[in-house]
C-alpha cells in the first residue's frame, strides 16, 4: 500500500480523488445556495402574483362597498388547505376578504403596506401553530389602493428541495461516474505510457559484465524519462569502453605471450638432459596451458557468441574423445565414449560446445586415479555426460568450482583453475544447464551439461556444418 | 625427406632445425611468404610447415595459391590464431594439419611424420613404429627385422593404424577399409581382428600397443622404453 502511494499512480488517483472531493463539496455548497436562493426570488415573485391577482377579483358591490369575487375554482384552491392564506384590506382599514379568517383579524393591526412589496413572517400562526412567509403591498383595484396580504406556509424549502432532488435524479449521478471515469484513464494512461518503462526495467536486469552491448530502447518512452535514459545509455557506453580495452588488454597479453612461450618450449623440449630439465618442462607446459586458457576466457568475454547452429552432439563429443585419447592413454588413463541412438542435435556453437566438452573431459582426466576410466556419454535429451573414478567434490564446493581460479583443496598445482568456468560460460551463452553430482557407484563425479535440443529436424546444410568441422 | 619451413620468427627457425634434422629431415628455413613460394617453385619438398602470420602477407593466400596450382604438397599449418573460424579456414584453404602456437616440438615431429604416412607421402611406403616397419608394396610386416605372418584383414588394420601413429582411428573407418575385402561384415569383426593382432605383435616382440577407446576406435601408441 505504501509503495502503491509512492508510485505515480497511486499519487495521481489520490491526488485527483482528493480534488473531487473538494471540487463537490463546493459544488453542492454552490448548488444548495443557488437552489434556496433561487426557489425565494420564485416563491416572492408567485406572493406578488397573487397579490395582484387578488386585487383584481375585487368588485365593487351595490353599495359602493368593494367585495372580493373569486372564480369558484380559486376559491376552492384557498380554501382547501390551510397553507395558503390571504387578507385584503381598504386604505381606511377595513378587512374586506381573509382566508381564513383569523387572518384577517392578525392583519388589520398592521400598518398599510407600501407600492413596495414587503415580506412578513408569521410565527405559530392557526390552529396547528405553523410559521408562514408571506408579502405585504398595495395595490391599485377598482376601489382604488387596496392593502393586500397573501402568506404561504414556510416551507419554501420545499421548493428547493425539490429542485435539488430533481437535479440529484437528472444529474449527480454523473459525478461519482465521472470521478471514476477520470481516475480510470489517469490510471490508464499512466501504466500505458509507464509500459516501456517496465519494459527497460527488465532489459537493464539483464546487463551484466558479459553483454555490455545491451543500450535501451528510448523510443515510445514518455518524455520526462528520455533524459534519464540516455544518461544511463552514455554510461554503459563509458562502461562497455572500458571493458573491451580491458579485455583486448588480457586477450592481446596472452597472445603476445605465446611466441616467447613457443620459443621457451620449443628450446627446453630440444635440451638434453633429465631432472630439473623434465621438472622445465612441466612448468613450462602449465604455463603454456595458463595462457591457454587466458585467451579463451577473453575471447569468450569479448565476443558475443553465435548459439544459433545446429550441433551433432555425438559428433562433436566423439571428436574431443578422440583428440583427447592419446593424453590420457599417456598418463594410463582411459577414456570411454558412449554415442546417443539416435543421434542427438542441439541448438548452439559448435567450437563453444567442443571447447566446453573438451574441458570437462580434460578436468576428469586429471582427477581419475591411474588406471581408471573417464566415461562420457551423449544422453537423448541433449547432454554429455563426463564421469570420473576420482575422490569426487564435497557438496559445498559444487558451485564454487565453476568460479575463475578456483583450486580444490590438495588439488594438483597444475591447473589455473579457468577449465571449469570456461565451461560455466560456455553453458551460460548457450542456456544450458550444468550440474555436479557424486557417481552412482559412490566413486567419482559425474559432470553433466545439458543443451537446448534443436527442435526441429536438422537441415543438411547445418548438420553439414557441424560435422565438417 | 626434404622439409620447407616458413616462419618469420628467428628464434623459433633457430631452435627447431636442430630436432628436425635429428628426426631426418634436410630442413629449408624461410622468412617470408615471396621466399616460401620461390623455394616451392625450385625444389621439391616433402612437405611444408607454413606459419600464417608473416611479415608480407597471409600464410593462408599462399595456401590457396598452392591448392590452386593443384600442388599435392603435405602442409602442416602453424598459428597463434586458434579461433574456431581461423581454423575452419585454415583446413578448408587445403592444409592437411595444424598445430596451435605454443606447440610442443616432439608434436610437431609426430604430426609432420603423420602427414608424411599417407599413402604417397614420403613415408608412406614404409610406416615404421617402434621396431615395427610395414612394407606396403610388398605387405610385409617385419617386428625387430623378423617377419611376421599376418592375414589381410589384420595386416590392413595395422597399416591403417600405423598411418595415424599416436592418433584414434574410429572404428567406422577401420570397417570402411575392411569392407572392400570382406563383403559380409560381422558387427564384432574389428574387435576380433585387432584382438589377434595385439597377440601376434606382443608374441613378436613388437614395441607398439594398441589401445582401444571405448565407443570411438583404436590407437597405435609406440611403447616408452
Amino acid at each position: 500500500m505504501r509503495t502503491w502511494l509512492r508510485s505515480l499512480e497511486g499519487n495521481l488517483a489520490l491526488r485527483l480523488g482528493l480534488l473531487y472531493l473538494l471540487a463537490m463539496a463546493f459544488a453542492m455548497g454552490a448548488l444548495l445556495y443557488q437552489a434556496y436562493d433561487t426557489a425565494g426570488t420564485l416563491n416572492d415573485r408567485d406572493l406578488n402574483l397573487r397579490a395582484t391577482d387578488l386585487a383584481r377579483y375585487v368588485v365593487l358591490g351595490p353599495e359602493q362597498a368593494p367585495r372580493l369575487e373569486l372564480p369558484p375554482r380559486l376559491a376552492a384552491a384557498y380554501e382547501t388547505g390551510s397553507s395558503d392564506l390571504y387578507a385584503l384590506r381598504t386604505q381606511e382599514g377595513r378587512v374586506i376578504a381573509a382566508s381564513p379568517r383569523s387572518f384577517g383579524e392578525v392583519v388589520s393591526g398592521w400598518p398599510n403596506p407600501s407600492d413596495e412589496a414587503s415580506y412578513f413572517r408569521l410565527k405559530a400562526f392557526g390552529p396547528e401553530a405553523q410559521d408562514y412567509y408571506g408579502v405585504s403591498v398595495s395595490v391599485p383595484s377598482v376601489t382604488g389602493p387596496l392593502s393586500v396580504f397573501v402568506a404561504r406556509l414556510a416551507e419554501g424549502s420545499l421548493l428547493a428541495h425539490s429542485l435539488l432532488r430533481e437535479f440529484m435524479v437528472d444529474a449527480a449521478w454523473l459525478i461519482p461516474l465521472f470521478m471514476v471515469i477520470t481516475l480510470a484513464t489517469g490510471k490508464y494512461a499512466i501504466s500505458g505510457s509507464l509500459k516501456p518503462v517496465r519494459q527497460i526495467s527488465e532489459l537493464a536486469a539483464a546487463i551484466g559484465p558479459g553483454n555490455t552491448a545491451v543500450r535501451l530502447p528510448q523510443h515510445d518512452l514518455p518524455g520526462e524519462l528520455v533524459p534519464l535514459v540516455a544518461a544511463v545509455n552514455r554510461a554503459l557506453d563509458r562502461l562497455s569502453q572500458g571493458f573491451a580495452v580491458q579485455r583486448e588488454f588480457t586477450a592481446n597479453a596472452a597472445h603476445e605471450l605465446r611466441t616467447p612461450l613457443t620459443i621457451v618450449t620449443a628450446a627446453l623440449d630440444t635440451m638434453p638432459g633429465d631432472g630439473e630439465l623434465t621438472k622445465l618442462r612441466s612448468d613450462v607446459a602449465r604455463m603454456n596451458r595458463i595462457v591457454e586458457q587466458l585467451l579463451r576466457v577473453a575471447r569468450l568475454d569479448a565476443v558475443g557468441l553465435d548459439v544459433s547452429d545446429k550441433v551433432d552432439l555425438n559428433t562433436v563429443t566423439e571428436g574431443v574423445v578422440a583428440a583427447v585419447a592419446p593424453l590420457a592413454l599417456a598418463q594410463e588413463r582411459a577414456i570411454a565414449f558412449l554415442p546417443a541412438n539416435p543421434p542427438v542435435v542441439v541448438r548452439g556453437n559448435a567450437g563453444a560446445i567442443e571447447d566446453a566438452i573438451r574441458n570437462l573431459v580434460e578436468n576428469a582426466i586429471a582427477h581419475t586415479p591411474r588406471h581408471s576410466e573417464v566415461c562420457v556419454q551423449v544422453e537423448r535429451g541433449g547432454s554429455v555426460r563426463v564421469a570420473d573414478e576420482g575422490p569426487g567434490i564435497a557438496p559445498e564446493d559444487r558451485q564454487r568450482v565453476f568460479q575463475r581460479f578456483w583450486r580444490g583443496k590438495g588439488a594438483s598445482t597444475r591447473g589455473a583453475g579457468l577449465g571449469l568456468a570456461i565451461v560455466k560460460e560456455i553453458a551460460d551463452a548457450h542456456h544450458a544447464t550444468l550440474s555436479v553430482d557424486d557417481s552412482p557407484s559412490g566413486q567419482g563425479t559425474i559432470f553433466t551439461i545439458r543443451f537446448l535440443l534443436a527442435v526441429h529436424r536438422p537441415r543438411d546444410a547445418a548438420l553439414a556444418k557441424a560435422v565438417s568441422r | 625427406m626434404r622439409l620447407l619451413v616458413i616462419e618469420d620468427e628467428p628464434r623459433i627457425a633457430e631452435i627447431l632445425r636442430t630436432p628436425l634434422e635429428q628426426a631426418g629431415f634436410a630442413v629449408d628455413f624461410v622468412r617470408l611468404c615471396a621466399e616460401g613460394q620461390a623455394a616451392l617453385a625450385l625444389h621439391v619438398y616433402d612437405a611444408a610447415i607454413l606459419d600464417l602470420g608473416l611479415p608480407d602477407g597471409d600464410g593462408l593466400n599462399l595456401l590457396a595459391e598452392l591448392r590452386r596450382r593443384s600442388d599435392p604438397i603435405p602442409i602442416l599449418v602453424l598459428t597463434a590464431r586458434d579461433a574456431v573460424d581461423d581454423r575452419v579456414a585454415g583446413l578448408d584453404t587445403g592444409a592437411d594439419d595444424y598445430l596451435v602456437k605454443p606447440f610442443a616440438v616432439t608434436e610437431l615431429i609426430a604430426r609432420t611424420k603423420a602427414l608424411l604416412r599417407r599413402p604417397g607421402g614420403a613415408l608412406g611406403l614404409k610406416l615404421k613404429a617402434g621396431n615395427v616397419q610395414f612394407d606396403t608394396v610388398g605387405r610385409d610386416v617385419c617386428v625387430n627385422h623378423a617377419y611376421v605372418h599376418l592375414p589381410r584383414r589384420e595386416s590392413a588394420i595395422l597399416e591403417h593404424l600405423m598411418r595415424r601413429l599416436g592418433r584414434v582411428v574410429p572404428k567406422a573407418v577401420l570397417e570402411d577399409k575392411l569392407y572392400g575385402l570382406d563383403e559380409e561384415l560381422e558387427s564384432n569383426a574389428i574387435p576380433v581382428h585387432i584382438h589377434h593382432l595385439r597377440r601376434k605383435l606382443l608374441d613378436a616382440g613388437a614395441e607398439v600397443e594398441i589401445h582401444t577407446v571405448r565407443g570411438v576406435g583404436y590407437l597405435l601408441i609406440e611403447k616408452i622404453s
